[in-house]
């Protein structure tokens, strides 16, 4: 654990699982594990691990072999690639996610018709679209 | 750039449902191909329940809060339209060669004026090809009501919406008509008036002008 009051300059790289409650300016390594970033937790840094947990803020893209969650104290702004990708409501996010879950996942989409009912079409809109412009 | 505001208050003081079911909604994921990854744009804040229903698509979800930018809430009167274009277009900042698959735009039109508008569309443009799709919500006239709300993705057939933190812009209602117009290759495919006096629009890129009309029904 990196506690509230440690600040970390350059690169960390574990073997274990780690939890952040304190600054880390850099990057952070840890492929097979997971990494925790408290709600003191305070990073501008690129994560990468197995599993990724942001209860804090930070600043920098992360990458999870397995999952990302941001709790609803989190605050992340930054690009997040990873099969699973859970925002908890209030979580606070801008940029983009890269998902790519698994091929079962995908083969289970939703098919749903869609029903007629107050549907204007095309053409009427088309037709409007032309007395507009003349 | 900007002319006369026309400010509607918000729908009423009642609380908003959580729930806008949709009719038109579907309609962005036809014809998708399983596998097939998707590039999508969402101007609204991220969601949970957004985040949770790209949880089962292969694709690169970009959120892009124009809702909250600075030269939206902010709007500098003597901008010019390349100004404006050039706001919109750090604000995207999607990567150059990318295509949009899908359009998240909820009701950020109706709070964009006419020249706004077209500054967003033309910053857009270079994004959108012939298999962009689009989904908006919007009113008609001042006399409906906006509620001012957050948007994200309940499921297929149900949007979720919650009330949004702050003031509620200016609101530009759009007939059907000038929006048509404003969305330039864009093409309201469909429309559909919701209960509430909203309007949901399925949108498609229309460049080429001989694209058969009527195509889902």
């Amino acid at each position: 654990m990196i506690g509230p009051g440690v600040k970390i300059e350059g690169q960390i790289t574990s073997d274990e699982n780690l939890v952040i409650e304190g600054k880390v300016n850099g990057s952070i390594i840890a492929k097979n594990h997971e990494v925790t970033v408290g709600k003191s937790g305070n990073l501008k840094a690129n994560i990468s691990a197995n599993v990724v947990n942001i209860e804090g803020i930070v600043k920098g893209d992360i990458s999870g072999t397995e999952k990302v969650v941001i709790s609803k104290t989190g605050n992340v702004l930054g690009n997040i690639q990873s099969p699973r990708v859970t925002l908890e409501d209030g979580a606070k996010f801008k940029g983009s996610i890269e998902m790519d879950p698994d091929e079962k996942m995908q083969s289970e989409l939703p098919v749903t018709s869609v029903s007629s009912s107050n549907v204007l079409s095309a053409e009427t809109a088309r037709a409007d679209k032309k007395a507009s412009q003349a | 750039m900007r002319f006369s505001v026309q400010t509607i208050g918000s729908a009423s003081s009642k609380a908003t449902p959580a729930t806008l079911p949709s009719n038109l909604f579907p309609m962005l994921f036809e014809k998708l191909l399983v596998g097939e990854r998707l590039l999508v744009l969402d101007l609204g804040q991220a969601t949970a329940s957004t985040v949770q229903f790209f949880n089962q698509f292969k694709c690169r979800l970009n959120f892009v809060d124009l809702f909250s930018a600075d030269f939206v809430v902010n709007p500098q009167d003597e901008a010019t339209h390349e100004e404006l274009v050039a706001e919109f277009q750090a604000a995207i900042n999607l990567p150059v060669g990318s295509r949009l698959d899908i359009c998240l735009f909820w009701d950020f039109f109706t709070y964009l004026d006419g020249p706004a508008l077209r500054a967003f569309i033309e910053a857009l443009d270079p994004f959108v090809d012939s298999n962009t799709r689009g989904h908006s919500l919007g009113v008609l006239n001042a006399r409906n009501g906006l509620p001012y709300c957050e948007y994200g993705i309940q499921n297929m057939d149900y949007l979720h919406q919650t009330d949004r933190k702050g003031s509620q812009l200016p609101i530009y209602p759009h007939s059907q008509r000038d929006l048509n117009s404003l969305l330039n290759y864009f093409e309201i495919d469909k429309s559909r008036l919701m209960p509430d006096g909203r309007v949901e629009y399925f949108l498609l890129e229309n460049r080429n002008q001989t694209a058969t009309p009527n195509r889902y029904f």
